[in-house]
């Protein structure tokens, strides 16, 4: 124990070294005038030399760092306001959107993509069984559908909390809760995240699960046909969307606060809005641009749903509420 | 209570090298744990954690599921381990390596292979993904020990009229016991803080801290709930630590005069296989996997690896094998340095204490902590490349001077007196007498090293990386889309990591 003893006062010791360190030392500023710096997610994976223009007319090299899933980038996007790790944010959401607005985390901000977030179903498995999917959320409910539907759980995936949030903007501050015990009580499975519920609980898009129902993407039918294993063989995506179900996702890209390089991230800004950059994005982030000029790939048009009338919540509202909803579900669902 | 003998020449060279690997914790563990702490941790989040009414039933799950875990791996893993360490088994080596593929995958893989052979959600699943993780471990420490006790000792005790079970409580537990509890509480802390395979399978009825430590942080914006939450979780899962590696005894060893593998024996062939196949199940359903596309068979997913019809969702095959590869070596080599020079004899130093540390603190802990202490120069490292090594190497350091320290407190001591006899010069007597004896467990760590840089997860998700993306995190964002090819791939990229690690392990 006694070498225990010492091993912890080393590390008091340390532990006031670092806060004398970190007192004393200034904020780096290395300010590269060649290049600008990109903090996204994981997941974005923009199609390859899509930036080769943007080098081109600005000179600027595009360096593209990643850390994690969206929340974990926003929350450490978050922690290190003022002094970001890079010049520009991909990864907001209209979900996070009012955390980085309390956190005076950006210069300036706009929306950049959508898509939708909305029940899929099977089309074999129902076809096959003579059965009709259901078409609402109140169909949902139906003992007819008992046992049949996946959902993420909204504290650790972002569509299943989009999906949560499609539930209150359908039924209000006071029916949502309500709706969720009688899901439950018609067996709804809570899967973590999106990938287990995808690959192994649902029975559609050629995965070896028992359900036909799974809250995914409006774009999830495109990715089926161009991610097929025999793209030559599959003519119609098996997955269809349940329309009136979809909550709609805007995200944001913004200049952050203490950007190093903000010349070259106002440009980049600019160039992620423009034509170029936004007609990629369908096939690469399977997400719809903001750009009303922008031509949409046929395989997307033709098998992406984007809901006419979407479920939505403006940002201010979730900040204000977003916490304790998710509380609340949790003492209700799992 | 040995720190306080006489200090010689020799041994002041060798703590003067030790203060590298200490430093190297210092800087890179050390300093950003204490900024997280300094920064986030405040008494009254601690107070409210701690009496916090609906942590309760999340901490006892935490704890039995634990405890039933570990139990389980033991009941699996000690079997093996004696098949292997003391009977000449047929295909030891394909087992040895199959029982540690697991070990090295990434926990996506591991818990999605669970989730298609165990078809409910919960706390039976976590059990079986955390046994299948953990019987390495079991094998990998205390299998070296048993393998170096004599197999006389044994013979003797035979002789003398013990049975099977009277021999092996009499003579080979108190040799072995000391490995069996390093085990134990390593196997524990594993089960204790593990993340990837409670939040996938577990469902969201079944939380445990470390799975709590995260959606504080990162969902619901609670740093100093999170770190308030690690801080108890550390100090805890450092008590176990302590009880496991305190009582743990360097004595009574005898040179394996015999070797014990000479003994052929059927029934442990049958013991190490059934275990190697109950390990490997889930991995064999992963590659399965790979190349069963709706009721038939294809190689579609493995030919997509390599022929870049990946890189729409950004991954090429051969530069994340080349990464991945790169960083394991990079990785390794800075762990066994660092584990060398970090082990004494004939107690364990100071520093080797100290690297059990990251083995407590939560990667999501490191994480943040990096990202909020690198920040400022000197030490604006936050989205460096390099960091990601050198964070594998943090992690990997308590499994490497668990492999090499034992192994060179075991060298007898009469050799270096008779070297040093004859005359041997301290440099000769390290390469002639003690480098010979340990090269087999430097091996095991340089291994075990690259495998943690190949499988971890957790902690580089949480660095801020440019181009550089490792095997687990390719596969999760293959798994993590729709598109029936991307998953095959996923698996086909899991598979061909299993097979090469396993290869590079049974090589060991």
């Amino acid at each position: 124990m006694r070498n225990t003893t010492r091993s912890v006062a080393v590390v008091a010791l340390a532990a006031v070294l670092v806060g004398a360190c970190g007192v004393s030392s200034s904020p780096g500023a290395d300010a590269t005038p060649g290049s600008v710096t990109l903090l996204a997610y994981d997941a974005f994976t923009p199609a390859e030399g899509v930036f080769d223009g943007f080098t081109a007319a600005t000179g600027a090299h595009v360096r593209v760092v990643t850390g994690g899933d969206s929340g974990t980038v926003v929350t450490k996007a978050i922690l290190t306001a003022g002094n970001p790790e890079g010049d520009v944010l991909w990864g907001l959401d209209n979900t996070m959107l009012s955390r980085a607005q309390d956190a005076d985390l950006l210069e300036s901000y706009e929306p950049v993509d959508t898509g939708d977030v909305c029940i899929n179903y099977s089309k074999k498995w129902y076809s096959s069984r003579g059965l009709v999917p259901p078409s609402s959320l109140d169909d949902l409910v139906d003992p007819a559908y008992k046992d049949q539907l996946v959902v993420e759980d909204p504290v650790n995936s972002s569509p299943g909390l989009a999906f949560l949030f499609g539930t209150i903007a359908r039924y209000g501050e006071d029916g949502w809760q309500a709706w969720w015990r009688k899901l439950k009580s018609n067996g709804v499975k809570v899967i973590p995240d999106w990938t287990t519920a995808w690959t192994v609980e649902y029975a559609g898009g050629g995965n070896p699960g028992t359900r036909p129902l799974v809250v995914s993407y409006g774009s999830s039918p495109p990715a089926e046909i161009v991610f097929a294993a025999d793209p030559s063989n599959v003519a119609e995506p098996d997955s269809g969307v349940i329309e009136s179900t979809c909550f709609r996702q805007t995200e944001y890209i913004g200049v952050l606060r203490g950007a190093k390089n903000p010349r070259n991230a106002r440009a980049l800004v600019d160039f992620l809005l423009a034509r170029k950059f936004q007609e990629s994005m369908p096939l690469s982030l399977f997400v719809w641009p903001v750009a009303n000029d922008a031509a949409i790939p046929e395989v997307f048009a033709r098998w992406a749903v984007r809901a006419d009338d979407p479920l939505t919540i403006e940002p201010s509202r979730i900040g204000r509420n977003g916490r304790r909803w998710l509380a609340e579900w949790r003492t209700i669902v799992p | 209570m040995e720190d306080h003998r006489p200090v010689t020449n020799r041994g002041g060279a060798a703590a003067r090298l030790r203060t590298v690997p200490m430093l190297f914790l210092c800087v890179f563990f050390i300093v950003p744990i204490a900024g997280s702490v300094a920064r986030f941790a405040r008494t009254g989040a601690i107070v409210d954690v701690a009496t916090d009414p609906s942590l309760r039933s999340v901490a006892w799950f935490t704890l039995w599921q634990a405890i039933a875990s570990t139990a389980a791996t033991l009941s699996i893993g000690m079997p093996v381990a004696w098949a292997l360490s003391r009977r000449r088994v047929h295909g030891a080596r394909a087992v040895t390596g199959i029982v540690t593929a697991p070990f090295l995958m990434p926990a996506v893989v591991v818990a999605t292979g669970v989730a298609a052979i165990v078809p409910s959600r919960g706390a039976v699943a976590i059990i079986v993904a955390h046994v299948v993780f953990n019987v390495a471990i079991v094998v990998r420490v205390v299998g070296p020990r048993w393998t170096m006790m004599s197999t006389r000792l044994e013979e003797v005790a035979a002789d003398l009229g013990a049975g099977p079970i009277r021999t092996f409580v009499t003579v080979s537990w108190p040799l072995i016991r000391g490995s069996v509890l390093a085990a134990t509480s390593l196997v524990f802390v594993f089960c204790w803080s593990s993340f990837a395979v409670v939040s996938i399978l577990g469902g969201s009825s079944r939380r445990t801290l470390e799975t709590e430590v995260f959606v504080r942080a990162v969902r619901l914006g609670d740093v100093r709930g999170a770190v308030a939450l690690a801080v108890l979780q550390a100090v805890f899962v450092l008590l176990v630590l302590v009880i496991g590696s305190g009582r743990s005894n360097d004595d009574g060893w005898t040179p394996n005069d015999r070797s014990a593998d000479g003994i052929r024996s059927g029934p442990a062939t049958t013991i190490a296989w059934t275990g190697a196949l109950l390990v490997s199940s889930p991995l064999v359903a992963v590659a399965i996997r790979s190349v069963r596309v709706r009721g038939s068979w294809s190689l579609s997913g493995w030919r997509a690896l390599f022929d870049g019809s990946l890189e729409r969702v950004g991954v090429d095959a051969w530069s994340v094998l080349g990464h991945s590869a790169r960083f394991a070596t990079v990785s390794a080599a800075i762990t066994i340095v660092l584990g060398c020079l970090a082990v004494r004899r004939p107690t364990p130093s100071i520093v080797e204490r100290i690297s059990v540390l990251p083995l407590v603190i939560s990667a999501v802990t490191l994480g943040l902590g990096i990202v909020v202490t690198f920040d400022r120069s000197p030490m604006d490292w936050r989205n460096r490349n390099w960091l990601v090594p050198v964070v594998h190497a943090v992690v990997a350091l308590p499994l490497a001077v668990r492999t090499i320290g034992p192994a060179v407190r075991a060298v007898d001591r009469s050799l270096h007196d008779t070297a040093a006899d004859l005359g041997a010069a301290p440099l000769r007597i390290l390469t002639r007498v003690d480098l010979p004896l340990i090269r087999g467990a430097i091996a095991r760590a340089a291994g075990i090293a690259a495998a943690v840089s190949i499988g971890e997860f957790g902690a580089t998700s949480f660095l801020t990386r440019s181009g550089s993306m490792t095997v687990p995190i390719a596969i999760s964002q293959l798994m993590g889309r729709p598109g029936p090819l991307l998953q095959q791939a996923a698996y086909a990229l899991a598979t061909l990591t299993a097979v090469a690690c396993a290869a590079l392990l049974a090589g060991a």
